[in-house]
């Protein structure tokens, strides 16, 4: 008996997607580090984690919506807006103070991401169609009226510079070389972990799962679907918003024209770490693997030799892969 | 009687003028087992649906444990004890047991945080009140019907029920499912919770019910003991109509060479060692409850599911069926248990789904699609079949369940198929139409086809075919003519396995 649960435990642990995805990243790094040795230094895996963190907050944001049942396409459009109306706003006003970019850029986002949750949630137009819509909408605007003109380093405030170069902690490696954790993964890892517990622990977080796997019986148990909806969509743009400024802070140049059309290498990750597309199922640390399995990817090509055109190829291939792999393992526990 | 938990007194209901529920009284005892049955569009879901609060009756009124209610809100309904369990279960498929169980509960409470100590204590408990074991951290989707409906059921009993409504809970499980889900009943039963079973299927409700009350076009046809109905007495309360079904009588006149032989047909999981031969002009029935593998094989015979080993023979040749084209080709058309996603195409016309299967017999000169003879055509199967349509322009989907069926049935014969397998012909049809669909069966068998129909309903099987063959488990474990035997022969013999 003793041995059967443990038994049926250890394949549970199996069936979970997020286990394979670690081991082959592990697998992967070992690789790699194989191939290259500096790719394992502490130095090149805060660099990493950096300089990921800006995709793993949007990517965060997708992961909520996708779990709801919908989907976001306008997120990007969102994070420019933030950051870049951010931008102006301190260049205008003359405030060279980071919080005060972050409120603007949130307050830019959570407008944007309260139009996609209004109209998903009360004129219950299909997500995809909307945030299509409303991705157009945003850029658009921003570019007319805001403006399409880029402010390159020299002119951007000193907060975002100071901003980018903070780290939590630094350490000095044997061949003279500073490196630190940077603040940006720390904003990351407490977003994740905020996410998780709204998720694991709130009716709000359960909510969310539970209209994405039934929207009708989440009615029926007397869930305020549309509020929920709502909710999600406000909070992948104040996601949004915070992603901006990273974005800005470690590029250190603002340019309207950014981010928009990188969407589907976001939602990517999102898919590979398991979440379904069709909602309902999926979690904050199988986001947070596939991220690093997208991360890691692209800077190993580099690091191995390749030209980082293949980037794109691997990302599409390593997602259609994981993907079929996923729906074949459900269509064979449906007996299909 | 016991103690009464519900009474409905003097309900009417109208849409638009229609009255849907005409008077109706009916009242269940404290404990008590009850059936409600009607055809479609008796008025079993309005009155579910007043019973739960959620439509308001436009006459009469509600009385739950003593309580007069005039405006009975769902809340109210809730509060007094009544749980509906509808059709489609409304559980989550993505979220655990536990969690299914306790957090309707939970959302009731208005509680903003979630202790997961107390979701996985509360299921357990209710889990352990009806003695039943379910692993707690699975996800919903992954159990079998039973167990969900188990769940449901737990869920149910967790806001204080004493009235389970369930919605039509016996259409998609086997034999040894519903005979759990009976058990559960009586266990309830016990406890003095009252059960409502809403159902169009006659043998269960016989089954299980102390009392069945019958709806008919909206107005009580009465209350009745179970004890003093049988199949056919119900059969005519519900439909009205004394259905006069001629038994099926098959004439060796079409030849005695087989058309279709089976020999030691297997496939692992599904179906082993089947073997039979079906000469033109004969009915035989497969009669095997759901996951008897009565639907693989016909599958199988129409090449939608590789057998692993055996042979098929058609007139006398040896075929390998790999693929539904082959099939057709070669004479076969087969029913679909699930006439609505596998049958139709819902959201286009009459016209469209009738000559789909005869595309290419459609084509002009120029290898385009022939419009005029497209619409003779279908005029003309609609009219051999007597399919009652508003026009060959409607949607399929705006046609009644009989309709829609006779719809699938013509469009298959529109191939002129000499070999026809049916999978539940007449699931969810009224009682009118099944009839004349079996009539339709058997008028081509007359003609000569050779047909396969499959049922897990004893009287439909025994009442139209020539030969039964009796399928548990994936083997045919009896195979007699229906000649040799007695409906309740028949019925004790299935019963018994």
């Amino acid at each position: 008996m003793m041995t059967n649960n443990k038994n049926i435990q250890i394949q549970k642990i199996f069936s979970q997607s997020e286990v394979y995805l670690l081991l082959i990243i592990i697998i992967y790094s070992v690789f790699v580090a194989f191939l290259n040795p500096s790719f394992l230094s502490l130095g090149n895996l805060f660099n990493l984690s950096k300089s990921s963190a800006s995709m793993g907050i949007l990517a965060i944001g997708v992961f909520v919506v996708l779990l709801s049942g919908g989907i976001d396409i306008s997120f990007t459009a969102i994070a420019i807006s933030g950051e870049y109306i951010a931008v102006n706003v301190l260049l205008a006003s003359g405030v060279d103070n980071i919080f005060f970019a972050f409120l603007i850029s949130c307050l830019v986002g959570v407008s944007l991401g309260a139009i996609n949750g209004l109209l998903v949630s009360y004129f219950k137009i299909p997500t995809l169609i909307a945030t299509l819509g409303t991705l157009n909408i945003f850029h658009g605007l921003l570019l007319t009226v805001v403006g399409t003109k880029a402010i390159n380093s020299a002119q951007l405030p000193d907060c975002f510079k100071a901003f980018g170069a903070t780290n939590v902690f630094t350490l000095t490696g044997s061949d003279g070389v500073r490196y630190g954790l940077s603040v940006f993964t720390v904003m990351f890892i407490v977003i994740a972990l905020l996410t998780w517990l709204i998720l694991k622990y709130t009716m709000l977080g359960r909510g969310i799962y539970a209209i994405g796997g039934d929207v009708e019986a989440a009615e029926r148990a007397g869930l305020n679907v549309s509020r929920i909806k709502f909710f999600v969509y406000c909070y992948a743009g104040i996601l949004a918003g915070i992603a901006g400024i990273i974005h800005v802070s470690l590029i250190r140049y603002s340019n309207p024209t950014y981010l928009v059309g990188t969407e589907l290498s976001v939602i990517a990750p999102v898919v590979l770490g398991g979440t379904r597309i069709t909602g309902g199922v999926g979690t904050v640390i199988g986001t947070i693997l596939g991220v690093a399995m997208i991360t890691l990817l692209n800077n190993s090509l580099i690091l191995i030799g390749l030209s980082s055109f293949w980037q794109e190829f691997f990302t599409g291939l390593i997602v259609a892969i994981s993907v079929s792999l996923s729906s074949y393992q459900s269509r064979k526990s449906m007996g299909i | 009687m016991a103690e009464e938990l519900l009474k409905i007194q003097n309900v009417s209901k109208s849409y638009a003028g229609v009255r849907a529920l005409d008077n109706v009284n009916m009242s269940i005892g404290k404990g008590e087992v009850h059936c409600l049955v009607g055809e479609n569009g008796s008025g079993k879901s309005t009155l579910i649906k007043i019973i739960a609060g959620v439509v308001k009756p436009d006459e009469g009124e509600i009385i739950i444990n003593g309580k007069t209610f005039r405006n009975l809100r769902p809340i109210d309904s809730i509060n007094e004890g009544i749980q509906v369990i509808y059709q489609d279960l409304s559980l989550f498929p993505n979220l655990s047991v536990a969690e299914n169980i306790s957090l309707n509960q939970l959302i009731v409470e208005k509680r903003r945080l979630i202790n997961w100590k107390e979701i996985k204590d509360i299921a357990k408990k209710e889990l352990s009140n009806i003695n039943r074991e379910i692993n707690l951290s699975e996800r919903v989707e992954n159990l079998s019907i039973a167990n969900k409906q188990l769940v449901a059921i737990c869920r149910a009993l967790i806001q204080n029920a004493k009235l389970i409504i369930m919605d039509e809970p016996t259409t998609a499980i086997t034999k040894r499912e519903i005979d759990y889900l009976l058990s559960v009943i009586l266990d309830l039963k016990k406890r003095g919770i009252s059960t409502l079973f809403v159902s169009h299927k006659l043998s269960e409700v016989l089954q299980i019910a102390e009392r069945v009350t019958v709806l008919r076009d909206g107005k009580k046809i009465g209350d009745y003991s179970a004890d003093e109905l049988d199949y056919d007495t119900l059969s005519f309360y519900m439909s009205g109509k004394e259905v006069v079904s001629s038994p099926f009588s098959y004439e060796e006149k079409h030849g005695r060479k087989p058309m279709l032989e089976v020999k030691n047909l297997s496939k692992k999981g599904d179906f082993k060692d089947i073997s039979f031969k079906l000469k033109p002009g004969e009915i035989i029935g497969v009669i095997g409850p759901l996951g008897s593998g009565r639907t693989e094989l016909a599958l199988s015979l129409f090449g939608l599911n590789k057998p692993d080993s055996g042979e098929i023979y058609i007139n006398g040749q040896l075929v390998r069926m790999d693929s539904p084209q082959k099939a057709i080709s070669l004479g076969l058309s087969y029913l679909p248990e699930d006439r609505l996603h596998q049958g139709l195409f819902l959201r286009q016309s009459v016209q469209n789904n009738l000559v789909v299967t005869i595309l290419k017999k459609l084509l002009n000169k120029f290898k385009l699609l022939d419009h005029n003879k497209k619409y003779k055509y279908a005029k003309e199967w609609v009219n051999r079949l007597s399919i009652n349509v508003p026009s060959l322009e409607a949607a399929a989907q705006a046609l009644s369940g009989g309709n829609q069926q006779r719809l699938v049935i013509a469009k298959w014969l529109a191939t002129d198929p000499k070999i026809f397998i049916l999978d539940s012909p007449t699931v969810g049809i009224d009682i009118a139409s099944k009839n004349n669909i079996h009539n339709i069966i058997k008028q081509l068998a007359r003609e000569g086809m050779g047909i396969i129909m499959i049922s897990d309903e004893a009287p439909e099987i025994f009442r139209n075919c020539n030969r039964i063959m009796v399928m548990i488990d994936g083997s045919i474990v009896r195979e007699l003519n229906t000649v040799d035997i007695t409906e309740d022969e028949l019925f004790d013999m299935l019963s018994s396995n």
